[in-house]
């Protein structure tokens, strides 16, 4: 089969096109993304002011890659390892207490937990 | 095992925006009658009581202005006629009157009705008549984009019929996380055009699994290294904007985006498919995620409800909706080298299709999913045990090697 022409448009570009109900939306959506995000990934744009395609475009792209850059972040933060770790032997020796560690699963009745476990601790 | 299905291995879905069967592909009856389009039979009341036929003198851009209303009331108007009574029955005959209430001209309204000629749409139509074309694939509410796009996506809007939604502890799971968590593990990616034209899919994808994404020069450079995932689906540009490559012109087609640059990007998808090593196993569908308010002759479907309801008060008609009827026909075309060229499906489709076919082509099962995804019918059949001839679309014993390229 022959190759087919493909006509390109004339004259199409237009950013300064009053925004669709589309793009609207889509602004909506990012916007409430957006209040989910840390603080300092968000924007400071206003977006009912936003009028034309190009506003809404340059809104759109700032909070699409502001997600991404906070879940990277995100990611970055869970693969750090644990800063100053205890060496092992101190882990379990705090393990080996039996006592602490019911003090520290337990929900209600703290003080009268812990006056138990005083004693135990000294010894 | 047909050899189309045997070498199947991955698909990629391309949604468009609004636009509808008949203004699209409505022409193509003339080449081929088969192809449930316009005929001289059709026509819409205007508000004088006119009757107004379609003619095929619609244009790239500047003539759907404003933005054809095709929200819950206005698609009911659409569909109905006007007629609100029990018992009514669907008519497409309030199309003309539907987009009248918008400037309350006469003339303007007619042009609702206005459908492209063959050769305007040298991609589409050249793909509709040398692959698969579907005569009854619809949008799958009666509404607008983001609840029709949903039901592509998980099979279901949720109840919604609007544009917001709201996915806090919904029991049905995305494709894509349905691919991503299964054992054996599949792979899968939406692409938006770019970071800033992004995603229609805020709302729980791009927040939650933004990994899922990719732009659509990663798409471009997936195909060319042999590397697509499993399932990919493919978002047009949304916006006119300044790009890394200079000006990036919208290609949606959405009413009043230019028509052309959405002829420019299918062609594109289709191209970078076509020259990657994996032609041989790819499927591409290409289909519009309703209809616009243009439009559109075929009667929309009952179908199974799904097991939500919106109240009359969401629907905004007075009327609760059980998500029981379809929404207006969609031009949708499927594309293969292992499909006959000419191909016509008259089965019932609407986007639902979508998770139902990825999710029984690669999984073969998944539970929970929706009444209405699993009652959606499949476009492509299972490549496992026995597969019915009459439905399997890759019937080709051997490989195309006709198909058709394009000058991008």
């Amino acid at each position: 089969m022959a190759l087919i022409h493909v006509p390109r448009p004339k004259n199409a570009m237009d950013p300064d096109r009053p925004v669709n109900a589309l793009l609207k939306t889509q602004m909506l959506h990012l916007h409430d993304a957006e209040s989910k995000l840390p603080i300092g990934h968000r924007t400071d744009v206003y977006i009912n002011a936003i009028k034309t395609e190009g506003e809404a475009a340059n809104y759109i792209r700032q909070v699409t890659e502001a997600i991404h850059a906070a879940h990277a972040a995100a990611a970055k933060k869970r693969a750090r390892p644990a800063a100053k770790r205890k060496p092992v032997i101190e882990i379990a020796a705090v393990a080996d207490d039996g006592p602490v560690r019911k003090r520290t699963s337990a929900g209600a009745n703290k003080t009268k937990k812990r006056a138990k476990t005083k004693p135990d601790r000294k010894s | 095992m047909p050899p189309g299905l045997d070498n199947l291995k991955h698909i990629v879905v391309l949604m468009m925006e609004n636009r509808s069967f008949d203004h699209m592909l409505g022409s193509l009856t003339a080449v081929n009658p088969q192809i449930d389009g316009i005929t001289a039979a059709l026509s819409n009341p205007d508000t004088t009581g006119a009757a107004v036929q379609p003619q095929p003198l619609a244009e790239f851009q500047g003539q759907l202005d404003p933005d054809p209303d095709h929200h819950f009331p206005a698609v009911d108007l659409q569909i109905f006629g006007g007629n609100t009574s029990p018992g009514r029955a669907a008519n497409m005959q309030g199309f003309v009157k539907s987009y009248f209430n918008q400037q309350q001209d006469v003339g303007h309204s007619q042009k609702i009705m206005y459908y492209f000629a063959q050769n305007q749409l040298p991609v589409l139509t050249t793909l509709a008549l040398e692959f698969a074309v579907f005569n009854r694939w619809f949008a799958s509410i009666p509404g607008p984009t983001i609840c029709n796009r949903a039901f592509a996506h998980y099979g279901t809007s949720f109840g919604r019929v609007d544009m917001d939604l709201l996915y806090v502890n919904e029991p049905f799971q995305s494709i894509y996380s349905r691919l991503i968590n299964a054992n054996p593990k599949h792979t899968a990616k939406l692409y938006y055009y770019d970071t800033t034209s992004s995603t229609m899919e805020i709302t729980n994808l791009l927040q939650n699994q933004p990994e899922l994404f990719g732009s659509y020069q990663q798409f471009l450079s997936d195909c060319s290294s042999g590397n697509l995932p499993d399932y990919s689906f493919v978002e047009p540009n949304y916006s006119d904007h300044d790009g890394d490559a200079g000006e990036e012109v919208a290609s949606d087609q959405h009413p009043d985006h230019n028509v052309q640059a959405g002829e420019l990007f299918i062609a594109s998808v289709y191209n970078a498919i076509k020259s990657s090593p994996l032609w041989p196993n790819t499927a591409l569908l290409v289909v519009y995620d309703e209809h616009g308010g243009i439009y559109d002759h075929v009667v929309p479907p009952a179908c199974t409800p799904d097991q939500f309801t919106a109240t009359a008060n969401d629907t905004g008609t007075g009327m609760p909706f059980a998500f029981d009827r379809l929404g207006v026909r969609v031009p949708a075309i499927l594309i293969s080298p292992w499909i006959p060229a000419g191909t016509v499906v008259n089965r019932v489709f609407d986007h639902a299709s979508i998770p139902a076919t990825i999710t029984k082509f690669f999984l073969r099962a998944f539970s929970p999913r929706s009444p209405r995804e699993t009652s959606a019918d499949v476009f492509i059949e299972p490549n496992a045990g026995t597969v019915d001839p009459a439905r399997n679309l890759l019937s080709l014993g051997t490989m195309r090697t006709d198909c058709p390229d394009f000058d991008v």
